[in-house]
C-alpha cells in the first residue's frame, strides 16, 4: 500500500517542462516557464492571486488549450488534446440541463461505451457516492448549485479518470455547502484513489484537500512555491475541524496568507 | 408593500393587506392573475373600439364596423363565402413556407453556431440578404413563377429565411462553452459534441426563434396574398377593400390575429411538452 503522496513508490502522473502560454500574439503572457511533477494518487493545489494563470495551466493540462512553449505529459505520453484520462470539473455548473441526474452520469460512461446494464449498475453507485440517491431522476433545473456540482462530479468520476481536474470547483457555492462539498471530496477521492489537481483561491481549501500546494506568482503565472502539506503527514482528513486541530496548520494558513500578501501588494 | 392594520382595529381578518398597484417593479403573477389581466386587456380593446364606432359619424360609420358587426361579416363569410377554404389555403401558405425555411435555417445555424470556418463563409452574404426587403422580390418571383403557390411560397421563405439563420446563429453562439468543453474532456467527439451538446442546449431557444419568426411570416402572407392572388385570407380582404366593404376587411384582421395568437400558443405547448427540463422551478 502506498500512502497518498509518497514521492518515492508512485508514478508520475503529469508532468510539466517549461510550460508557457502566451495570449494576445504574443504580448501577454500567462503562465512563464512552469515546471512541474505530479504524483500518482497525490492530491495538488493549485493557489495564487486572481489572474495569475491558475486557470490556464489547468486547462492546458486537460488538453483545452494548448502550450505556446514547453511539453505537458500525462502518464509519460504527451496532451495532445482532452480526454477523458482526465476528468474536468469547472467552476460553472456543466450538468446537462436535458438530462437526468442519472442520465448525466450515464453520459460518460456511454461515450466509453459501457454497456446499458452497467452504466445503470454504475450510475446507481455514483448517485450514493455523491449523496444523490434520491435525485436520480431529476432534471439539474430542480437541483441546487451544490446539488448541479455533485452530479458534474459524479458523471466525471464514473469515467474512472486517472486524473481529476477541477477549476474552483465550489467557487460559486455559499460557505456551508462549500464545507460539506469539501469533506465529501475528501470520502471520494479516498475510495476512488484518484489524483487530483485543483484550482482555489480559498486558502483553507487548499491546505484541506491537498497533500502538496503550488503556489502562482501573480501574471505572469510562474511557481513561486512548492509546499507539501507535511502537518497532516500525508493522510486525508475526513472531518475538517480536525485538521484545523493540528498542530502546524495555524503556521501554514499564515505562510500562505503572507504569501498571498506579498504577490497582491506587488504592482 | 405591506400595511399593519392596527391591533385594536376592526378588521382583525385582514391583518396584512398587500397593496395592489400596476406597476409594481417584477412581481411574480399567479397564471389567474395574468389571465384575467389579459382578458381585461383585450376587452379594454373591444371598448374603445365599440365606442370609436358610436362616435363616428352616422354617414361614415361604415369605414368603422361595430366589432359585432365584424363577427357577423365574419360568420357570413364562413358560411356563405367558402371563407374556411381561404383559411386553409393560407395556413397552407404559412405552415409550408415556414416548415421549408426552417428545414435549411435551422440546420444551417447551428452548424454556422458550431464551425467559425462555415459561419466566416456565410454570414456576411447571409446578414447583407437581411436588410432586402422581401417584398422588393416579389416583381422577380412574379416573372419567376409567375402568379402561382410557388411564387407565395417563395416570398414566404424568402421573407423569414435570412432572420432565422441569424437568430438560431445568436442561439448557438449562447450555448454555454463549458457545456461543450465538458463533453470533450469526456472523451466525446465533434459529431457527438454538436449532436448529443449543441443541439438539446440550444433546442428550447430555437423553438422560440420559430415561434416569433411565424409571426413575422404572417406579415408577409398578406403581402403576397394581396398581390396577384386569388385566394387566401389576403385575396378576401383585397377583393373587399374593391367594395370597400371595411367589415370583411377588418373580418380578414381578425382572423389573421386569432390565428396568430393560436399559432403562438401552439408553439408554447410544443416547448413546454417537448423540454419537460426547461421549466424554471416552481412554474
Ligand atoms: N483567451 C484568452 N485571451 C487573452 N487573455 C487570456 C485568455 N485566457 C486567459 N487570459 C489571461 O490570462 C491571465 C490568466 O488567466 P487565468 O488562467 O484565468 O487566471 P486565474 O485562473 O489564475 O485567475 C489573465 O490575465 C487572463 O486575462
Ligand atoms: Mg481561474
Amino acid at each position: 500500500m502506498t500512502m497518498p503522496g509518497d514521492q518515492t513508490l508512485s508514478r508520475t502522473a503529469i508532468t510539466a517542462s517549461n510550460v508557457t502560454r502566451q495570449y494576445l500574439g504574443g504580448t501577454f503572457t500567462a503562465v512563464d516557464d512552469v515546471s512541474m511533477e505530479l504524483r500518482e494518487n497525490e492530491i495538488v493545489c493549485f493557489i495564487g492571486p486572481s489572474g495569475c494563470g491558475k486557470t490556464t495551466m489547468l486547462r492546458m493540462i486537460a488538453g483545452l488549450e494548448y502550450p505556446s512553449m514547453g511539453d505537458l505529459t500525462i502518464f509519460d505520453k504527451p496532451i495532445t488534446g482532452p480526454g477523458p484520462d482526465r476528468g474536468m470539473i469547472f467552476q460553472a455548473y456543466t450538468s446537462f440541463p436535458w438530462l437526468t441526474a442519472r442520465k448525466n452520469i450515464e453520459y460518460g460512461m456511454k461515450i466509453m461505451g459501457l454497456s446499458r446494464q452497467e452504466r445503470s449498475r454504475r450510475s446507481d453507485e455514483f448517485l450514493t457516492l455523491v449523496h444523490l440517491d434520491d435525485f436520480g431522476d431529476s432534471y439539474p433545473a430542480s437541483l441546487s448549485g451544490g446539488m448541479k456540482q455533485r452530479v458534474a462530479i459524479a458523471r466525471t468520476l464514473a469515467q474512472n479518470p486517472g486524473v481529476l481536474l477541477m477549476d474552483e470547483p465550489f467557487g460559486a457555492l455559499d460557505a456551508q455547502v462549500r464545507w460539506e462539498m469539501q469533506e465529501m471530496m475528501i470520502e471520494i477521492i479516498e475510495r476512488e484513489n484518484t489524483t487530483v489537481v485543483t484550482v482555489t483561491h480559498d486558502i483553507q481549501e487548499a491546505i484541506y484537500l491537498s497533500d502538496r500546494i503550488i503556489f502562482f506568482t501573480r501574471s505572469p503565472g510562474r511557481i513561486k512555491a512548492d509546499i507539501p502539506v507535511s502537518f497532516k503527514e500525508g493522510r486525508r482528513i475526513p472531518r475538517k475541524e480536525e485538521m484545523l486541530a493540528l498542530p502546524g496548520y495555524v503556521d501554514l494558513e499564515r505562510q500562505l496568507f503572507a504569501m498571498m500578501r506579498e504577490e497582491i501588494q506587488q504592482k | 408593500m405591506i400595511r399593519l392594520r392596527r391591533r385594536n382595529g376592526e378588521d382583525v381578518n385582514q391583518v396584512a393587506r398587500r397593496s395592489v398597484s400596476l406597476f409594481e417593479l417584477r412581481t411574480v403573477l399567479s397564471g389567474r392573475t395574468s389571465l384575467l389581466l389579459g382578458l381585461a386587456g383585450a376587452t379594454g380593446f373591444f371598448i374603445i373600439w365599440e365606442v370609436g364606432h358610436y362616435i363616428t359619424p352616422e354617414e361614415s360609420q361604415r369605414f368603422l364596423p361595430a366589432p359585432q358587426e365584424v363577427l357577423g361579416a365574419l360568420i357570413t363569410l364562413i358560411v356563405e363565402k367558402d371563407y374556411i377554404a381561404d383559411i386553409l389555403k393560407s395556413c397552407f401558405r404559412i405552415f409550408a413556407s415556414f416548415f421549408a425555411a426552417c428545414l435549411i435555417a435551422v440546420p444551417l445555424g447551428i452548424a454556422m453556431g458550431c464551425f467559425m470556418r462555415l459561419r466566416a463563409l456565410l454570414n456576411p452574404t447571409i446578414s447583407a440578404f437581411r436588410y432586402l426587403p422581401a417584398a422588393s422580390f416579389i416583381p422577380l418571383l412574379l416573372v419567376w413563377f409567375g402568379p402561382t403557390d410557388t411564387q407565395k411560397l417563395a416570398l414566404l421563405v424568402l421573407g423569414v429565411i435570412f432572420f432565422l439563420v441569424a437568430l438560431i446563429l445568436d442561439n448557438t453562439k449562447a450555448v454555454q462553452p463549458e457545456l461543450i468543453e465538458a463533453a470533450l474532456t469526456m472523451g466525446a467527439g465533434r459529431r457527438r459534441v454538436v449532436t448529443e451538446v449543441v443541439v438539446p442546449a440550444v433546442a428550447p431557444a430555437v423553438v422560440d426563434s420559430m415561434r416569433n419568426m411565424i409571426a413575422v411570416g404572417w406579415t408577409y402572407l398578406v403581402i403576397a396574398e394581396i398581390v396577384a392572388a386569388s385566394d387566401g385570407i389576403g385575396a378576401v380582404m383585397m377583393r373587399a377593400g374593391r367594395f370597400l366593404k371595411v367589415d370583411i376587411i377588418m373580418a380578414g384582421i381578425l382572423t389573421i390575429g386569432i390565428l396568430g395568437v393560436a399559432t403562438d400558443i401552439l408553439f408554447r405547448l410544443a416547448a413546454r411538452y417537448a423540454f419537460p427540463w426547461n421549466r424554471e422551478r416552481g412554474e
